[in-house]
């Protein structure tokens, strides 16, 4: 009985033995079908009547920071693979979805990060030589070098760092909205995280709170294809990852998250509604690129073909496109910014190589506001046998 | 002075600590139009309004996040977990985002929040509504955890809590919320954290003890020294994080003797830290093994009644005679 349940489960299960998943076709080829947002074509022409509700100086800023955030991804992936940083989480590929919504946003408004988000911090001015001490561990970094490469966050910019379990801090972010609508405040919050989230307690709780207390938020869920090696297809039964919302009386939005224009435009408006009638789950459709981590191997489980038929949705490339239509950009501005980028990051990877590391007695700093005696004695306990000064 | 059970007691310190600031608020299953299962917050939304006396869906991990969040922002949540029992499904929230992310930021952020958890046994409860979960918080740091007894130390207690700065776990004595009454002047004046209370004084015996077991160990110390038997020292030790060592070292270098009652159960429980570190701070001091009368290994019982599972008063008598009967 046994064996013949074994031999059954082997044979019908396609990829059962361990094979790369099949490709899964890229969902942007038929976005109108699908009632996916969309604004550009491949080539970055303008789907639509509506002109750009974009300025062009932001559309400008906005590809500046996602080609600055592709650069630093690939240079923090060389030093990792170097040795000289420890781990690294890729982000190349989504880099319209994370920069165009932050670009959406006020400075004042609350972001809470995932993890493939640097484009945030540069959207809001944190100094390249600040990402990369956080980079490096360094301990002057806001997070005094206790989170892992690329988990940034910066009070200066109300930017929340993520807690590492993938959607444990969702209702953070919805509890932080609430607080502020309850302080009659116009603030607005958008919260990252993953398609993966999406399956833990938190994402349900989140939504469910978010469904009756309405705080001003977007939950900004970056479907990028892949939870390490889990596709859309193992982690959830429906279709798109929006239509969730309906369980909990939210409307749910599902976005092109490789086009810079309908990102922007679609978080700006629903940035505007979280304000004045409530929260929005906008499912971002955009695909990881690279590894999950420097720890991973996608060969294991998805096809370069797949990987290959998201590369000719590039956002960097679309965006560049249509920037060059408008007669906003062109070759030779790309190719500055690039060789000034590229010479800007590797100064600040010198600089930052450079800062002090944390003490072994920062390790006891911040667990409570006022120090706790137990923590204490063992810091000074800590410093005694390192002097050797313990009998 | 004025009588105040325990209930009214925790209900006066919010009530008053909403009235002195205006971020508090409450949140929990049942506290707002009902005062909550044990009435713990009743009156309180008529008197404050529903958006700072909130009701919220049946989800304790969902309430403590939210809870979170508006620490962050700057709110005072104080979370009703309706019953201690059930606050372990909001673990991760407590111990690896509330309680961490002062750490995890270098300070940049922290999280205010008080967490009421009702607890203990000797309700006919069942193993879910009788839980003395204090050990599983006091691991990893980042969290205060308070165990109050008498009316006017949960009434102080509670205003330290909501006044901290980092999150508080206060672990509240179900079965004294109706049946323990006690004077106190009801002035807005919180506890100093991490301070004992010394219940009764003694030369023989030192007994660590917090929750409803501190009457039971009054109880039978009151007897036992009327008898001429043990004359023991009580300490209620109202808080576990902070503790307060001083006073208990400084008890038992003059006792020599150390009994540590809790309900938790026994491995793991809080009192083998309390020993590992009296062992520690007055082994010369010592006369006999540090002893401990706690719950079994085994879940709080229904049927049976869970008399035979906590700390009694034969059991804590049998503990104190078995270290005034020990010999080298």
């Amino acid at each position: 009985m046994t064996l013949r349940r074994f031999s059954l489960m082997s044979t019908s299960s396609e990829g059962f033995a361990g094979a790369p998943r099949a490709a899964q076709p890229t969902p942007l080829s038929q976005a109108a079908e699908l009632g996916i947002i969309q604004r550009l074509t491949q080539d970055g022409e303008l789907i639509g009547d509506d002109p750009p509700a974009m300025d062009p100086g932001v559309a400008r800023r906005i590809y500046e920071t996602m080609v600055t955030t592709r650069l630093i991804d690939e240079r923090g992936w060389e030093l990792q693979r170097s040795g000289r940083v420890e781990f690294w989480i890729p982000m190349r590929g989504q880099e319209a979805s994370h920069v165009a919504s932050a670009a959406a946003y006020d400075l004042e408004d609350w972001v809470f990060l995932a993890s493939r988000e640097a484009g945030v911090m540069l959207w809001r001015d944190a100094p390249l030589v600040q990402l990369f001490a956080q980079i490096f561990g360094r301990a002057d970094e806001p997070l005094r070098g206790r989170r892992l490469p690329l988990l940034f966050g910066d009070r200066s910019r109300n930017i929340v760092p993520c807690m590492t379990q993938v959607g444990a801090y969702i209702p953070h972010a919805a509890g932080a909205a609430w607080a502020s609508r309850l302080q009659g405040e116009q603030r607005a919050f958008i919260v990252y995280f993953g398609d993966g989230a999406t399956s833990r307690g938190e994402f349900h709780s989140a939504m469910n709170f978010a469904g009756i207390h309405r705080p001003p938020i977007v939950f900004f869920c970056q479907n990028n294809g892949w939870a390490v090696s889990t596709p859309n297809s193992v982690q959830t039964a429906t279709e798109t990852f929006a239509e969730k919302s309906a369980a909990y009386g939210l409307p749910g939005v599902r976005v092109d998250g490789n086009d810079f224009l309908a990102v922007y435009e679609t978080t700006a408006r629903l940035r505007e509604r979280s304000i004045s009638e409530g929260p929005t789950l906008l499912e971002s459709i955009t695909y990881r690129l690279g590894f999950h981590t420097s720890s991973d191997n996608p060969d294991l489980y998805r096809t370069t073909d797949e990987a290959a038929s998201w590369q000719e949705w590039d956002p960097i490339t679309r965006a560049r496109r249509f920037l060059e239509r408008y007669d906003a950009w062109d070759a030779d501005q790309d190719e500055a910014l690039i060789s000034t980028r590229r010479s800007q990051i590797g100064e600040a990877i010198s600089a930052a190589e450079k800062l002090p590391k944390p003490s072994p007695e920062d390790q006891f700093s911040d667990l409570f506001a006022t120090p706790n005696r137990m923590v204490e004695e063992q810091r000074v306990q800590l410093i005694d046998d390192l002097n050797g000064a313990t009998p | 002075m004025t009588e105040y059970t325990v209930l009214e007691a925790i209900t006066a310190a919010m009530s008053d600590a909403m009235t002195a600031d205006r971020s508090v608020v409450v949140l929990g299953e049942d506290v707002g139009v009902s005062g909550g299962i044990f009435r713990a917050t009743q009156g309180l939304q008529q008197e404050f309004g529903p958006e700072r006396i909130i009701d919220t869906p049946l989800d304790e991990k969902g309430i403590v996040a939210h809870a979170i969040g508006m620490g962050l922002y700057g709110l005072r949540p104080v979370v009703e977990v309706q019953f201690s029992g059930f606050i372990h499904d909001a673990f991760e929230q407590i111990m690896f985002c509330g309680s961490k992310y002062r750490w995890l930021t270098g300070g940049e952020y922290s999280c205010p929040m008080v967490l009421r958890a009702p607890s203990y046994g000797g309700i006919k409860g069942g193993f879910w509504h009788s839980q003395s979960p204090e050990a599983y918080f006091l691991h990893g740091g980042g969290i205060k955890v308070l165990t109050p007894t008498t009316p006017e130390d949960c009434y102080r207690s509670l205003l330290a809590a909501i006044a901290d700065p980092d999150p508080v776990l206060v672990i509240e004595p179900v079965p004294l919320y109706r049946s323990l009454r006690g004077e106190f002047e009801r002035d807005g004046v919180p506890i100093e954290l991490g301070t004992a209370r010394t219940v009764r004084e003694g030369s023989d015996v030192t007994i660590l003890t917090w929750g409803p077991q501190v009457l039971q160990v009054t109880a039978v110390t009151e007897s036992m020294a009327a008898e001429g038997s043990a004359r023991c020292e009580v300490l209620d030790l109202r808080s576990l994080v902070p503790l307060d060592l001083d006073t208990i070292v400084k008890s038992v270098r003059r006792t020599g003797r150390v009994l540590i009652v809790h309900e938790a159960a026994r491995s793991g429980g809080f009192g083998a830290e309390l020993a590992t570190l009296i062992q520690h701070k007055a082994f010369g001091w010592l006369h006999a093994p540090i002893e401990r009368v706690t719950g079994h290994d085994v879940p709080y019982n229904f049927s049976t009644g869970d008399e035979f599972y906590r700390p009694d008063p034969v059991r804590i008598r049998a503990g104190i005679t078995r270290l005034m009967e020990f010999e080298f």
